[in-house]
């Protein structure tokens, strides 16, 4: 009996799970950079607590907005669309579960390691070796679950959206076994080169081909126009599995790494362009004759937000990732920037999509208030804006101060108001999470009557 | 895969090359022989005072590296040595770092007083007006010696093997100059035209904090760097002559005489060197002593006094 409550094996339980867990991790890691933020502006703010110093909060940020909310709402996303997709029912909810159990329980354990400052100090690979374990095994049996549902599916052919989420569930356990180095000690560039390897990938084989699996599942069902072109959505799913891997080594461009492997890493960061534009491409033109849903439909406009925020982050990508481009934004807080353009702007737009379009269809809940949403769009689009202007702008700052040799303490002193509109901006971002959890909490856990009768598919002005 | 052989081969091949041409390759044929100015951990023997290699762990734990790098690039003038691949071999996990909120801290070792340091640690803005370092006054005594230890190694062993020289025909003037610039009596020369001519931008005492530099978006040279120290009497009278271009140092040679040139040079060799303490290893270094800040209102990061250090 409490066996069935804790593994349920009712329809949907998973995905539900996953996701609302993910609005969890989201809100505490945002919460968390949000406090660090506020350091930034007055670092004698907290004294003597060790658990509250910026460094610790940032390990504590990127583990939980990367680990804990993108990558669980992407397991409950791709648990939801998987069997949509294939029409079928998800292979075990158990095991499902099992997951969304586990890896709450990697992120606790997170929680306390990252405080307390247990790291392994490899940067976006700070967690401990027995986390990593569970991570790996929690990714592993995700994958089992979602590639046996496929296996088992009643339409032949394989929808774009697939080739996306399986490439990123084999790719993306491997890259976590190589990139974490649990239980290698190598010399230190080599270890730079297998940390960057892991840095980069953990975007590209995770974050952004499950994303834009993502967001080729949500604006053809959204719009109820077909796909553009599949052949240009397969250019850009091999143009991603070619030229995405081997990046890494952009991150140390000008450390002493060997040229030759430079070289590769700035040449496929350009290639980059060619799936970015055809995916972007395949978007745009998916959505011709339908660009006025956007007014109407909040989570059309979260997708669609997101592919902004996504063309405009890869076009600063491979730029940036130009030697001469490298040479004078590296660093800075420019990267800071364009880094949560990516991971908050386009990927967590989209998961947040995915969340209001899939959360009433598991449930089977109506959203609680739509004007809710409309204060969580909004505040999460102008405080991200913000707080990307501002990052922007003290990155170009502290690029200026390092190109002419300006000492520290002089352009530090002219990037202050910039943090404290940076910190400012997460206020609004901390809100609209929020407002978003608040919003899943009254449309699941208060009685039905009292929520205001709504269509329970559509989520609609 | 029923059906989808060829993609899924496609997917697992695309994959495990690129894995096997930048991960692995690097690994089998990038492996830098210990260039000798890194540190070498497994030789750091503990000291009584601090041990570095803990040092480490603590700068490792307090996540020093998301905000300050140990790489130096050809642009960051000022912050020591280039670094070479043989630098970093003892290094694992590498703090390369990603992101300079604060200074590079590749040659960090021996700029600062081990007594700055660790004031530094309790309090940053007493002793830096505007920082935004976080105080890490929780750090129990041994732990901030250790830390304190460690940046005292960083960059040690990197030294300066060849250095910019003044143009071939500096060298000819070398051999044309008519002064002595070994000897006191020009230096005592020189001093009066200093006083008048540079003073009021590198400072009285050559420091490079002369009432003017304040208004300069690019410091005048502060001639006690050790830097300047290894400079010949062409590279002097090349840059007196020439002026620094992009800076507003001046082209004196416009001004002031060969003659007074020279004895100029003979002055500017005798300015007092900025930190004079050299230190090869960490058995060499000053023992933290329990420091004292001057009174602050601000009791809450008070640091730990009496008892002697490292217990």
């Amino acid at each position: 009996m409490f066996l069935n409550r804790l593994l349920s094996d009712r329809e949907g339980s998973a995905s539900r799970n996953m996701m609302l867990s993910a609005m969890i991790w989201g809100l505490l890691g945002m919460g968390a950079g949000l406090f660090a933020a506020t350091e930034f502006s007055f670092p004698d703010l907290v004294h003597n607590v060790p658990q509250l110093s910026m460094p610790h909060l940032r390990m504590f940020h990127v583990n939980a907005v990367a680990i804990g909310w993108l990558s669980m709402a992407y397991m409950g996303a791709m648990f939801y669309m998987v069997p949509s997709l294939t029409k079928t029912k998800l292979w075990s909810e158990r095991l499902g579960n099992l997951v969304m159990w586990g890896w709450n329980l990697m992120m606790i354990g997170a929680v306390g390691c990252m405080l307390n400052g247990f790291t392994e100090g490899r940067e976006y690979a700070e967690l401990p070796a027995v986390l990593d374990c569970m991570a790996v095994a929690a990714l592993i049996a995700a994958a089992w679950n979602v590639y046996a549902t496929v296996l088992n599916r009643r339409v032949k052919k394989l929808y774009v959206s697939l080739w996306y989420f399986l490439g990123a569930l084999f790719w993306f356990p491997l890259v976590y076994i190589i990139g974490q180095r649990t239980f290698v000690a190598l010399p230190g560039l080599n270890d730079a080169i297998i940390g960057w390897f892991y840095g980069h990938n953990i975007l590209g084989m995770w974050f952004t081909i499950v994303g834009v699996g993502m967001m080729y599942y949500l604006l053809p069902r959204l719009t109820n126009n077909p796909l553009y072109s599949h052949g240009l959505s397969m250019l850009g799913f091999w143009g991603i599995a070619l030229f995405y891997a081997p990046t890494g080594t952009h991150h140390v461009l000008q450390s002493p790494v060997p040229e030759w492997l430079k070289a590769i890493a700035v040449i496929s960061s350009i290639f980059l362009l060619v799936p970015v534009f055809s995916a972007l491409t395949n978007f745009f033109m998916t959505m011709k004759g339908k660009w006025q849903m956007m007014v109407t439909d909040l989570t059309l406009r979260f997708v669609l937000t997101s592919t902004v925020f996504y063309y405009i982050t890869c076009i600063q990508g491979p730029f940036q990732a130009t030697r001469w481009i490298n040479w004078y934004l590296h660093f800075t807080q420019w990267v800071v920037g364009h880094a949560h353009l990516a991971l908050l702007g386009a990927f967590s737009f989209i998961s947040t999509a995915a969340i209001y379009y899939g959360l009433p269809r598991v449930t089977g809940r109506p959203w609680y208030s739509i004007g809710l949403i409309r204060a969580h769009y909004w505040l999460k689009t102008i405080g991200f804006t913000i707080m990307m202007l501002s990052l922007t702008t003290a990155g170009l700052i502290q690029s200026a101060g390092w190109a002419m040799g300006i000492p520290v303490d002089q352009w530090g002193l002219q990037i202050r108001p910039y943090w404290l509109i940076r910190a400012f901006s997460g206020v609004l971002i901390f809100a609209g999470q929020f407002i978003f959890c608040y919003n899943a909490y009254r449309s699941l856990y208060t009685p039905v009557k009292a929520v205001a009768p709504a269509k329970v598919q559509e989520v609609k002005v | 895969m029923n059906g989808y052989r060829l993609g899924a081969t496609g997917v697992v091949a695309t994959f495990f090359t690129i894995v096997t041409s930048t991960v692995l390759l690097p690994m089998v044929l990038f492996n830098p022989k210990p260039s000798g100015h890194g540190n070498d951990y497994s030789k750091t023997a503990v000291a009584k005072v601090s041990d570095p290699v803990r040092g480490r762990q603590i700068y490792i734990r307090e996540g020093c590296v998301y905000c300050h790098t140990q790489f130096t690039r050809l642009q960051d003038r000022g912050y020591g040595p280039l670094v070479k691949a043989g630098d970093y071999v003892f290094e694992t996990p590498h703090q390369l770092g990603t992101a300079r909120n604060g200074p590079d801290l590749t040659n960090e070792g021996v700029k600062f007083p081990s007594e700055w340091q660790k004031a530094h640690l309790v309090q940053p803005r007493a002793l830096k007006p505007g920082s935004i370092m976080p105080s890490f006054s929780f750090l129990s005594n041994r732990d901030m010696n250790d830390l304190v230890g460690y940046l005292q190694t960083l960059g040690n062993m990197r030294k300066v093997e060849s250095f910019v020289e003044a143009p071939t025909e500096y060298k000819a003037a070398l051999a044309k100059k008519t002064v002595d610039t070994a000897a006191d009596a020009s230096a005592n020369a020189g001093r009066g035209i200093y006083t008048q001519n540079c003073a009021a931008c590198h400072g009285m005492e050559g420091r490079g904090n002369g009432p003017n530099a304040i208004s300069l978006l690019k410091k005048p040279a502060n001639f006690t760097r050790p830097f300047y120290k290894q400079w010949q009497d062409d590279m002097w009278f090349f840059r007196i002559t020439e002026g620094v271009p992009g800076t507003r140092m001046p082209r004196f040679g416009e001004v002031l005489s060969p003659e007074q040139r020279w004895y100029l040079v003979a002055y500017l060799k005798t300015l007092p060197t900025n930190n004079e303490q050299v230190v090869d290893s960490i058995e060499q270094l000053n023992p933290v002593d329990a420091i004292r800040l001057p009174k602050l209102s601000n009791q809450l990061w008070e640091p730990e006094t009496g008892g002697s250090h490292g217990e």
